[in-house]
């Protein structure tokens, strides 16, 4: 038998318990059988009342903290490559990697400093630094959300030791449910949610953070113009 | 200490020689001090928790009731963004399946992220015997697979072990001098396993949540593993049990609410990744081919029953672990099973058979604490007492098990006459009565104790329950006595 008829098999064995079980079942639950309304993105967004920009980026800002994650607020990109040329000079880095937000690139040429986009795996690995944007951010967990439809970011954000993030205050909401309403999985084929470093508590419960991705998190916010 | 032996069928041999390892009861404390109380904690800071928790039943229930529309909805908005669907009826099939990819890519090793669905179909083994070495890169996993054991928790597989224990593997395993310090043990690993993703092509991963609507999965962690096992490799491949579809993309909010908080206290875990098929552009980071193998292995069955479909709604968070009395005594290993604690007592029996997990039904005191902490509101004692139900009557009730299992003559009889003593005020007092008299041989300040073995001679069932704790006497007095004293005194 090919794999392809072992396949549709399976498939069509499996579709028919399916039916035959729910269909066993109908008798003892005909009352529970009704349709349930579907409205999950109401009830989330009942959670979240309006609230003024103000108080959502001061809770972005607010739970980043709580999380161990550095977080800068400027006013201009100058001043975020000033905060860059920072952390780079703190860490003593040598090796940059970056994605390829302009953003990005605008704040890395200013800070002068030598970067590679598009690192091979042996370049990821060997880096100190990664530097990405990211499209949103939610202010109610502290997390960046990075889609892959507008930057090739991934793994800049997961292999170096540390992770830059620069964002716009712009592109901070309060929820999650906000998130997955304009968050399009056709257009952006991974969205990966961050919130905080890399972290484990297998041994013991105990806290360890950087175990396999960035042991740090840096967080730069430029005002919208 | 290897309990790896240990199956289903000898819960209560596991159980004895579990009590009686102390080692093994520091570990578990670290559960109760800091899961429980995280847990407590966070949940708090959802408005309406309750609320949160009953939305994500009955998302779960429209889910299951429809299960074949959201699969075919699934696979097919899967298929159309690149994914590669693969349906496997049990457990051999789906390694069967997984190794042929494997083989196909002529990768000699591969990189694997948690899942409970990898230990539940034994795919490290049929991967071993293919000559592929599977190489776990959660921290906890990791640590069980150079120990040569297997998993005792759905979230912290290593939580059995101490950090002595875990500085003693390192230093035998890894050949690095011995420290008890978690920063530099896990470092280690970080480095050891850096190696292996550096040079791995494929990559093994489970799935949290699979959205109809979009063809999406979702994966949480913490640690980053599994990102790096997505999105370094060139082949991915994820077994995904059918019942983790979910209609849409919206519905994640509330999951990922209650999945992070019930299982680590945590709001959010570190990372979540959303995959939608194949990147759109072949220049893009990630996978050139992304497969995900859909697999049954008993789950349909579980849809025969509205008590037994509740297990399907179990979005393997761990609470219930933690928040028994029984786990929290005993560990995983003594239930013998892939899934243990709580979630395990009922799913196991239903996966491999009542007949081969006779003794997992009772390993449970009824109190109900697991069913509080569920965050899809699984009413686990009343499944345990379905199955506990079909033992008895030996009857498969039309649904999950066609075992038939002969009850117990002595057990019937006893409950019968308990059925009768209770059934009538009259008897009910002329038993209080007969208890109170034969107690006064027994009982020693106000308790009875397990006195030299006495109780195990004279009644044996009483015996077996004196011999871990004291059991209260019957009061001198019952309430309806009182009551009767005190209105005779007033007239």
């Amino acid at each position: 038998m090919t794999l392809d008829n072992a396949h549709s098999d399976a498939r069509s064995a499996i579709f028919a318990s399916i039916r035959d079980n729910l269909a066993a079942s109908a008798s003892f639950d005909a009352i529970r059988n009704e349709h349930h309304v579907h409205a999950a993105s109401e009830l989330a967004l009942t959670g979240s009342t309006i609230r003024d920009r103000a108080e959502v980026i001061n809770g972005f800002r607010e739970n980043l903290k709580l999380l161990g994650a550095k977080c800068a607020f400027v006013e201009n990109e100058p001043e975020a490559a000033d905060r860059l040329s920072e952390i780079v000079n703190v860490l003593n880095a040598k090796k940059i990697v970056i994605s390829d937000s302009e953003l990005v690139h605008r704040i890395v040429n200013a800070s002068g400093f030598d970067a590679v986009q598009d690192a091979s795996r042996e370049e990821l690995f060997a880096s100190d630094i990664g530097v990405t944007s990211a499209q949103w951010a939610i202010a109610e967990t502290g997390t960046l959300v990075l889609g892959s439809g507008a930057e090739r970011h991934r793994l800049v954000s997961l292999v170096p030791p540390v992770h830059v993030c620069i964002l716009l205050t712009g592109s901070i909401r309060q929820s999650m449910a906000e998130i997955l309403e304009i968050a399009d999985p056709d257009a952006n084929r991974t969205i990966t949610f961050i919130t905080g470093a890399s972290r484990t508590s297998d041994i013991e419960l105990t806290l360890a953070i950087g175990v396999h991705g960035p042991g740090e998190l840096h967080v730069i916010v430029i005002k919208d113009q | 200490m290897s309990m790896t032996h240990a199956t289903p069928e000898t819960f209560d041999r596991n159980a004895r020689r579990a009590l009686a390892d102390p080692i093994l009861h520091r570990a578990l404390r670290n559960l109760a001090d800091n899961f429980v109380v995280r847990r407590r904690n966070v949940i708090l800071s959802v408005d309406d928790w309750q609320g949160l928790r009953e939305r994500a039943r009955s998302i779960k229930e429209e889910t299951l009731l429809r299960l074949d529309k959201y699969l075919e909805q699934f696979t097919e908005n899967a298929a159309k963004a690149g994914t590669t669907i693969h349906w496997a009826r049990d457990g051999k099939e789906a390694c069967e399946i997984i190794v042929a990819l494997v083989r196909a890519t002529n990768a000699k090793m591969v990189v694997k992220a948690k899942s409970m669905t990898g230990e539940e179909i034994l795919l490290n083994e049929a991967l071993e015997e293919a000559g592929i070495e599977p190489v776990e890169t959660d921290l906890g996993e990791w640590i069980i697979q150079l120990a040569g054991e297997t998993p005792s928790h759905i979230v912290v597989p290593a939580i059995h072990k101490t950090k002595q224990q875990i500085a003693e593997l390192f230093v035998e395993k890894v050949g690095i001098d011995k420290t008890e310090n978690v920063d530099v043990l896990t470092q280690t690993a970080r480095k050891i396993l850096r190696e292996r993703f550096a040079e791995a092509e494929v990559g093994i991963s489970g799935v949290n949540f699979g959205v109809a609507e979009t063809g999406t999965i979702l994966i949480l962690e913490n640690e980053g593993n599994i990102r790096m096992t997505t999105s370094l490799t060139k082949t991915h491949i994820a077994i995904m049990g059918i019942e983790k579809v979910i209609p849409q993309l919206a519905d994640l909010d509330v999951f990922l609410k209650l999945l992070p908080r019930s299982g680590t206290g945590q709001r959010l875990t570190a990372y979540q990744s959303l995959i939608t098929g194949l990147k759109k552009d072949a220049e893009d980071i990630g996978p050139d081919e992304f497969h995900v193998v859909m697999l049954d292995n008993g789950r349909s069955r579980m849809l025969a029953h509205r008590v037994t479909r509740q297990s399907l709604a179990c979005i393997r968070c761990g609470a219930c672990l933690n928040a028994c009395p029984v786990y929290q005594q005993v560990g995983g290993h003594a239930y013998g099973s892939v899934y243990p604690g709580p979630i395990g007592a009922v799913i196991t029996p239903q996966l491999i058979g009542l007949s081969k997990a006779k003794q997992l039904p009772y390993a449970s005191s009824l109190c109900g604490a697991c069913r509080e902490v569920c965050p899809v509101k699984i009413d686990i004692p009343e499944l345990l007492l379905h199955l506990r139900a079909e033992i008895t009557e030996g009857s498969a009730g039309g649904t999950t098990v066609k075992a038939r299992l002969k009850p117990k003559f002595a057990e019937s009889l006893a409950f019968k006459m308990y059925g009768l003593a209770w059934s009538k005020p009259a008897w009910y007092e002329f038993g209080a009565k007969v208890s109170r008299l034969m107690q006064r041989l027994v009982a020693r300040d106000g308790k009875i104790g397990n006195v030299g073995g006495l109780i195990s001679r004279l009644v044996p069932p009483l015996g077996a329950w004196t011999a871990w704790r004291d059991a209260p006497v019957v009061a001198p007095k019952s309430f309806r006595e009182m009551w009767r004293d005190k209105e005779n005194d007033a007239r």
